[in-house]
């Protein structure tokens, strides 16, 4: 189809909606493993190197006792992307198998995952800020470790993969049904 | 949908859609996955390639190590990390397993060794201090090449000597270890240039190997014919000489240290090899005493005490040492109850003889002693030292001594002795002891006993009561004389004394006036030595003429 003032080619739907974001999804979840595997941060104090991973910061924070940075951290950085990762599974799985069940909580959950995705990028942020922050030479320096970078592009992906996700085809199956 | 277009009827004859099939039914989205997916295998394989040996150290205690963050390192540089620390089977050893970089895999094998550095103060000094921030670490020498081995045992303490430091290592064989401690310094001209790397007892149990390591450009130092011996720091030395205190540094005083050189008057030979073993002295002396290549024993006799004489106590002839008493023992002589003192000394002629004038032949030695004896050489206990009582042997002329020969038929040629000048007067002092306890003391005691006993006899006897009774009696009778006569007689006689006085300055003031009395009383006096002399002059005439009586002096012949 194309427009018939410009010429641009339209579409009723997203094109390759589907494909396009599977491949997003599994670029995305490929990421997450070094993502969580390799160190984000490396803190050098006084020549006393230490390297943390996401999960060991967190670990880190609950030895601590700062359970609210913990839960913040842990939400941001391995709870929403986990979970954003799943739900988009979730959807192309369920609009590939043609699924009727309950669209509009499918709906729902689409949307809530394109709002909640940005927020990931909260621990990239903090990272950055930190190795901003913390230059003391000699006394205490941060690194921001490989991580971030795969962190970062695990982040960014899952938000494409949303936008490339065209939410009407949870509802074409519905209206082909009523026809 | 259908009204809709109804509605717009103009917009029936715009031209329809053109659809068209996709060329390319994969979408241009996947390039992003199979970049993730290649990265992603990079990483992995990147890990594995990389990944090293896997070893564990044991271990006696996990202080300061942390898995996952201690690391090991060589030379500084981060050759793996703590992976795990876990507890041995027997509890006795902490187990650390390690994760190694691929490379170190080369160079771990049964010579490596492995150790905590921590921060430490040891008499020796002060290392790892970083560590106090930075957290311990394990370091681990590399050591020779060997057979591959992924089990190791830590040390507990860290190796004096790694394989890259140069130097030589050698062997001292000492009879005890002394004050030596692992790490004790060894000086060289006071310098430190190595240190004791190791002790251990030999096999048999006999003596003590101690290990040292001389650093490299220090070894070529050590020569063939170079001497160890031991510096305590703090060496008192109490001898005939005096009191001598030598230090070498302080830190030689906490651990002891090793000192060696060349022996005086001795040129260097080749240096040593590597490993060469050689023979810890006690001291410097004992190191240097022993260079002496000629040594002659004798044996001495003394019949007097050899208190304050040790093997060790020099010989002296005309004051300079020749040589050391070896030995000392008590002999029966050849009669029974007597005892005589056995000394050994050994000269050594090259201490005070010139070169030139040595004999290579012991016999010629001996013979020309023999002669000195016959010179009058005798050997003699000396004080060396009045303070501390030590003696020595000194060896002299005397010509009055009496003859003595060379008595060859002992374990050691004897040469005769001459007791000590103390020794003479104390005989002296014994002979006049013995004088006095010769005499009858007893009996004379005895003597004086009755004699006093006799007169104590005589005043207690009757006899004498009744004489002191009378004696009384007639002292009472004479104090009434007495009185009598100092009542009686006493006037009297002052009374004539009164009477006299007055004469007397009668006679006085006759003598002093200036009368006639005097002048008359001289002339009259001169006239009666005038008239005597003449009488004498008669006398005398009449006696060598008495015929004058009858015929008269006038016919003179």
């Amino acid at each position: 189809m194309t427009c018939p003032r410009c010429g641009s080619r339209v579409h009723s739907r997203k094109p390759n909606s589907i494909q396009r974001t599977w491949a997003l999804v599994l670029a995305a979840l490929v990421l997450y493993i070094p993502a969580n595997v390799l160190p984000i941060t490396t803190v050098i104090s006084l020549g006393h190197i230490q390297s943390d991973t996401i999960i060991s910061g967190v670990i880190y924070f609950i030895l601590t006792g700062m359970w609210p940075i913990a839960l913040i951290i842990f939400v941001a950085s391995i709870f929403v992307p986990l979970l954003k990762l799943c739900i988009l599974v979730f959807l192309l799985i369920s609009v590939q198998c043609k699924s009727t069940w309950r669209p509009k909580d499918r709906a729902r959950l689409y949307r809530i995952t394109e709002i909640v995705g940005r927020w990931s990028m909260v621990d990239i942020f903090v990272v950055t800020i930190l190795v901003a922050l913390v230059n003391l030479g000699s006394l205490a320096t941060i690194h921001a470790g490989p991580a971030a970078f795969y962190f970062s592009a695990v982040v960014v992906i899952t938000m494409f993969a949303a936008m490339g996700f065209d939410p009407r085809l949870i509802w074409d199956v519905e209206v082909s049904e009523h026809e | 949908m259908n009204e809709t277009q109804d509605s717009l009827p103009e917009l029936n004859d715009l031209p329809t859609a053109d659809i068209q099939t996709r060329h390319f039914p994969i979408s241009i989205v996947w390039i992003v996955p199979i970049v993730a997916i290649i990265v992603g295998t990079w990483l992995v394989y990147k890990t594995v390639s990389e990944k090293g040996p896997t070893i564990t150290i044991a271990f006696e205690s996990a202080e300061g190590l942390e898995a996952g963050k201690t690391k090991i390192r060589f030379k500084d540089v981060d050759l793996g990390q703590v992976s795990a620390i876990d507890l041995s089977d027997d509890l006795a050893q902490v187990i650390v397993t390690a994760d190694l970089v691929k490379s170190a895999e080369e160079f771990i094998s049964a010579n490596t060794r492995f150790w905590v550095v921590r921060a430490r103060v040891a008499a020796t000094g002060v290392s790892g201090l970083g560590t106090l921030f930075s957290g311990v670490y394990i370091a681990l020498d590399p050591g020779e090449k060997g057979n591959p081995l992924r089990d190791f045992i830590g040390l507990s303490e860290p190796p004096i000597v790694t394989t890259d430091q140069r130097g030589s290592h050698f062997l001292l064989k000492a009879s005890d270890r002394g004050s030596l401690e692992i790490g004790s310094p060894v000086y060289y001209r006071k310098i430190q240039v190595g240190q004791v790397v190791a002790h251990r007892l030999t096999e048999d149990g006999e003596s003590v190997d101690i290990e040292v390591f001389i650093d490299a450009p220090y070894d070529q130092y050590v020569y063939e014919n170079s001497r160890f011996w031991e510096s305590s720091g703090f060496d008192i030395t109490l001898d005939t000489e005096g009191v001598r205190l030598d230090t070498e540094s302080l830190v030689s005083l906490a651990i002891g240290s090793v000192v060696f050189g060349l022996p005086p008057k001795t040129d260097p030979t080749r240096p040593a090899a590597k490993q060469t073993v050689f023979q810890l002295y006690k001291n410097m002396e004992e190191a240097t005493r022993k260079t002496y290549e000629q040594k002659d024993s004798w044996l001495l006799h003394f019949h007097e005490s050899v208190r304050g004489l040790m093997p060790g106590s020099p010989v002296e002839f005309y004051g300079i040492q020749i040589g050391q008493v070896t030995e000392i023992w008590l002999e029966a002589g050849e009669k029974k109850k007597e005892y005589r003192a056995s000394v050994v000394i050994e000269l050594e002629p090259d201490r005070a003889m010139q070169k030139k004038k040595r004999l290579a032949k012991p016999e010629e030695r001996q013979q020309r002693i023999q002669h000195l004896i016959e010179k009058g050489l005798r050997a003699r206990i000396d004080t060396g030292n009045l303070v501390t009582g030590q003696k020595l042997i000194s060896l002299d002329f005397y010509p009055d001594a009496p003859p003595a020969t060379l008595n060859q038929e002992g374990l050691y040629p004897e040469m005769p002795t001459t007791p000590s000048p103390m020794v003479n007067i104390g005989n002296k002092m014994s002979r006049i002891i013995a004088r006095i306890e010769g005499m009858p003391l007893e009996q004379i005691v005895d003597d004086l006993k009755d004699a006093i006993q006799g007169a104590k006899e005589i005043t207690r006897s009757p006899e004498t009561m009744a004489a002191i009774h009378n004696l009384n009696a007639s002292l009472a009778e004479s104090r009434s004389l007495i009185a009598d006569l100092r009542t009686q007689v006493s006037p009297e006689i002052e009374k004539t004394l009164r009477q006299a006085q007055l004469s007397l300055k009668a006679a006085e003031d006759i003598l002093q006036s200036n009368s006639q009395l005097p002048v008359a009383l001289k002339e009259a006096l001169d006239e009666i030595s005038s008239s005597a002399k003449s009488v004498r002059l008669l006398m005398d005439y009449l006696e060598q003429h008495p015929e004058a009586f009858l015929q008269g002096k006038g016919q003179e012949q």
